[in-house]
């Protein structure tokens, strides 16, 4: 940026920059201040143009053009089948078992990580908040998780839940819990929820973490003295301090895991053993939307049917987040 | 933040720097790229079609070739061909089809080489009649594949965990213990009972034989949906195993299954000639321990391929002399003898080295009898259009009725299930 600011200062004003603006100028200093004004009304944008322009070939298109192909039937294997369907692929929506089987299923996981993972977050956040032992080793600790790649994790977790073989069904028999059988933990909906929400907790509850940590390392120390004094413990300390001040970060966590919890797609495809099934259970135990979205897009080869889920799922977000913000604003104390 | 924000920082930029090195790598451009006058040809296919052996000989005799063979998924490998197809653009020069999914690929013939063009109407005569025609267009005119091998049924059995369970051994001893499905079943329950340990892997595998040997599988000629024939016989016989509980309730072609080889897990599984290599392949210790007799119920197919040139490869004529050389009789006896494929040219069985082969993992059974046999007396299904869905709709059932919701419920439940599932699959 100095550089551009720099370069009329600079240069002479007999450079070709200045010339153009005439010998005739009855300002010399016109022409510098015109670059000067351009510069910090325009510059800014500039600057952030190429977000904006790769958000519209990559974002903004794909989306639009995700309408259009909802509305036409459009099968891959078979190039005669195409033309307007108007809302024949939505209409058919609201009959599909699988589509509200999925839906379920999605909410299902959804409640069974969220609630839990950003619980979790926020008393771990107040532990590593106080002053403590090998504090970073304790910060850096919480985030590794996340650093792992999803597809790595949730194959260590397919093992670690597997019915003959797997460590978690060792474990219980360990310590005899449960029936005699091994728990088959893919053949129902309540088992493989489980096992689905604990990865992605596992996952993000260190993230969250530390989010909650930063934006909580901004109370000042004295308020939490005061409440101290006054005898607030420390749960009344973190429900009635903490977390009302930290309001903000804590929707914008609510929002965040809700776009990614109702988008969970990589954990369920690959807890399947054929992971191209997509199948999510040989009866679609745990079979989300997305996943759904795959199976009709690229296996049933029904791409029309597909984008008119994508656009439902995505109308679904908006309202559930919109909402969780809402309710969230409410607990924190808020008056928006 | 103190000390952390720093080390934050600097993690962060690490790892920032390590996705900039990871995509710098991945930009590097595509590997058909013909350097140095080498053309690499794509084959795609699914488990082991022998030419991973073959290839090294075929390349030292082309040196401008190189062959690179993608294996993936078998219905994944149908999906991916059928997008790249419509597409466009991305189809292997050589993409194998089953003939499970060959009917929907033969609706597309505008999109496949016509190997008649290129001479390959030579080979007619060479091929089981009914293996020509199913790659051939209604009018006759254009071909799109040429044939790889043919299923055939056996059931290939473990000589060692009868012997423990009291049963007898010899190939034909334990054919005679099994004429029909029933008596197959009555044998798998005295296994269990004396050993504890079940005796099929999964409840699919008797379906598939069964439903191999019906008169019309899942649709008829009209593409219609027939699930009261076929479909229906090899579901009471499926599900009859299943309640008898003989089955490990592992279903086949996936990791565990692939783990129950080893643990012997089960001791009796059904064999199309292609089923040798893939048992050799997953559990290469149990080596001598297997042998093969006869299928309850007598023949039957169950799969069998084809090699196809797709029109938007970049090397069809480097790919088509490939083609040509893969079929001709040395390498499909090579083929035969390394992974089991059973040749679709019936000339090929009076040849003294199928003839009189015996394979050694199988305890020198001698499969260039068995499987010719029963690849002789077939007289193959109409397979539809949907015919892989629809079949991956029921085996679902079929596994739901082993692990999930349709467990211990009646057969009628389950077989209104498999109904549903099927239409949802023809209507998909």
């Amino acid at each position: 940026m100095s550089t551009t600011r720099a370069t009329p200062a600079a240069a002479p004003p007999t450079g070709s920059g200045g010339r153009s603006a005439g010998p005739g100028d009855p300002d010399p200093h016109r022409w510098r201040n015109r670059l000067y004004r351009f510069d910090l009304r325009y510059t800014p944008y500039l600057l952030v143009a190429p977000f904006f322009l790769l958000f519209l070939v990559f974002g903004v298109f794909p989306i639009i053009f995700n309408g259009v192909v909802a509305l036409r039937h459009w099968r891959l294997d078979d190039a005669t089948l195409t033309g307007w369907a108007g809302l024949a692929n939505f209409e058919k929506l609201l009959t599909d078992d699988d589509f509200w089987n999925a839906l379920y299923n999605t909410f299902g996981i959804f409640l069974l990580s969220t609630v839990p993972q950003l619980t979790l977050a926020l008393v771990i956040a107040s532990v590593l908040n106080r002053r403590l032992r090998a504090q970073t080793w304790w910060r850096v600790g919480v985030l590794l998780p996340y650093v792992t790649p999803i597809t790595a994790s949730t194959l260590v977790f397919a093992a670690v839940f597997a019915r003959d073989t797997g460590v978690a069904n060792w474990v219980l028999s360990v310590l005899h819990i449960g029936g005699a059988e091994p728990i088959d933990w893919r053949s129902a909906k309540w088992s493989s929820w489980l096992v689905l929400a604990t990865m992605v907790n596992w996952k993000w509850i260190g993230y969250n973490a530390l989010l909650y940590l930063a934006a909580m390392q901004s109370i000042p120390k004295d308020i939490y003295e005061a409440a101290a004094v006054d005898g607030a413990g420390v749960w009344r300390q973190l429900w009635r301090i903490t977390v009302p001040m930290i309001r903000p970060v804590v929707i914008f966590t609510v929002v965040l895991s809700t776009i990614g919890g109702l988008q969970l797609f990589t954990e369920p495809m690959l807890l399947e053993q054929n992971a191209q099934a997509a199948r999510g259970g040989a009866n679609g135990e745990w079979q989300t939307i997305a996943q759904l979205i795959y199976k009709v897009g690229w296996k049933d080869l029904n791409l029309g049917y597909a984008a008119a889920m994508s656009w439902a799922l995505f109308l679904i977000i908006v309202v559930v987040a919109a909402v969780n913000a809402l309710i969230t604003n409410r607990l924190g104390g808020g008056k928006r | 933040m103190g000390g952390f924000g720093a080390r934050w920082v600097r993690l962060v930029a690490a790892s920032a720097a390590g996705v900039l090195l990871v995509a710098g790598c991945s930009g590097n451009p595509g590997g058909d790229s013909d350097s140095g006058g080498t053309i690499t040809l794509k084959i795609g296919i699914w488990g082991d079609f022998g030419i991973n052996d073959l290839k090294a000989r075929y390349e030292a005799a082309n040196p401008n070739i190189k062959i690179s063979v993608n294996t993936g998924e078998y219905n994944a490998q149908h999906e991916d061909l059928q997008k790249k197809l419509i597409a466009g653009d991305g189809a292997p020069d050589i993409a194998a089809i089953d003939e499970g999914f060959v009917i929907q690929f033969r609706g597309q013939a505008d999109k496949f080489v016509n190997l008649l063009d290129r001479g390959a109407g030579q080979y007619e005569t060479r091929y089981l009649p009914w293996k020509w025609k199913q790659t051939l267009s209604a009018d006759s005119r254009t071909q799109i594949g040429l044939g790889t091998d043919v299923g055939g049924l056996a059931m290939c059995y473990r000589t060692d965990l009868f012997q423990a369970a009291g049963l007898p051994t010899g190939r034909d001893q334990v054919s005679a213990l099994w004429p029909t499905w029933d008596q197959f079943i009555a044998t798998g329950q005295t296994y269990t009972s004396k050993t504890g340990k079940k005796f099929i892997d999964a409840g699919t595998n008797i379906f598939n034989p069964v439903l191999g040997q019906q008169p019309v599988g899942f649709y008829d000629q009209g593409e219609a949906l027939v699930m009261e024939g076929g479909p229906k016989v090899a579901f009471e016989v499926a599900a009859k195993a299943i309640a008898a509980d003989i089955s490990a309730n592992l279903p086949a072609f996936q990791p565990e299954w692939n783990a129950g080889f080893a643990q012997n897990a089960f001791a009796v599984l059904a064999c199309p000639a292609w089923m040798q290599g893939h048992i050799k392949n997953t559990a290469p210790e149990t080596a001598g321990k297997w042998d093969i007799a006869a299928i309850p119920g007598g023949g039957g197919n169950w799969g069998g391929s084809f090699l196809t040139v797709p029109k938007q490869g970049k090397h069809v004529d480097e790919a088509y002399k490939l083609l040509e050389w893969l079929v001709q009789p040395e390498q499909q006896i090579e083929i035969f003898k390394k992974v089991g494929n059973l040749p679709s040219q019936p000339a090929l069985y009076q040849d003294p080295a199928i003839k009189d082969f015996s394979n050694p993992f199988f305890n020198n059974a001698p499969v260039g009898q068995i499987f010719p046999r029963a690849a002789e007396g077939l007289t193959p299904q109409y397979l539809g259009r949907k015919n892989g869905p629809t079949r991956v709709a029921v085996e679902n059932v079929l596994n739901r009725m082993q692990t999930a919701d349709l467990k211990g419920k009646p057969l009628s439940e389950a077989w209104a299930e498999a109904l549903k599932e099927a239409e949802k699959a023809a209507k998909s």
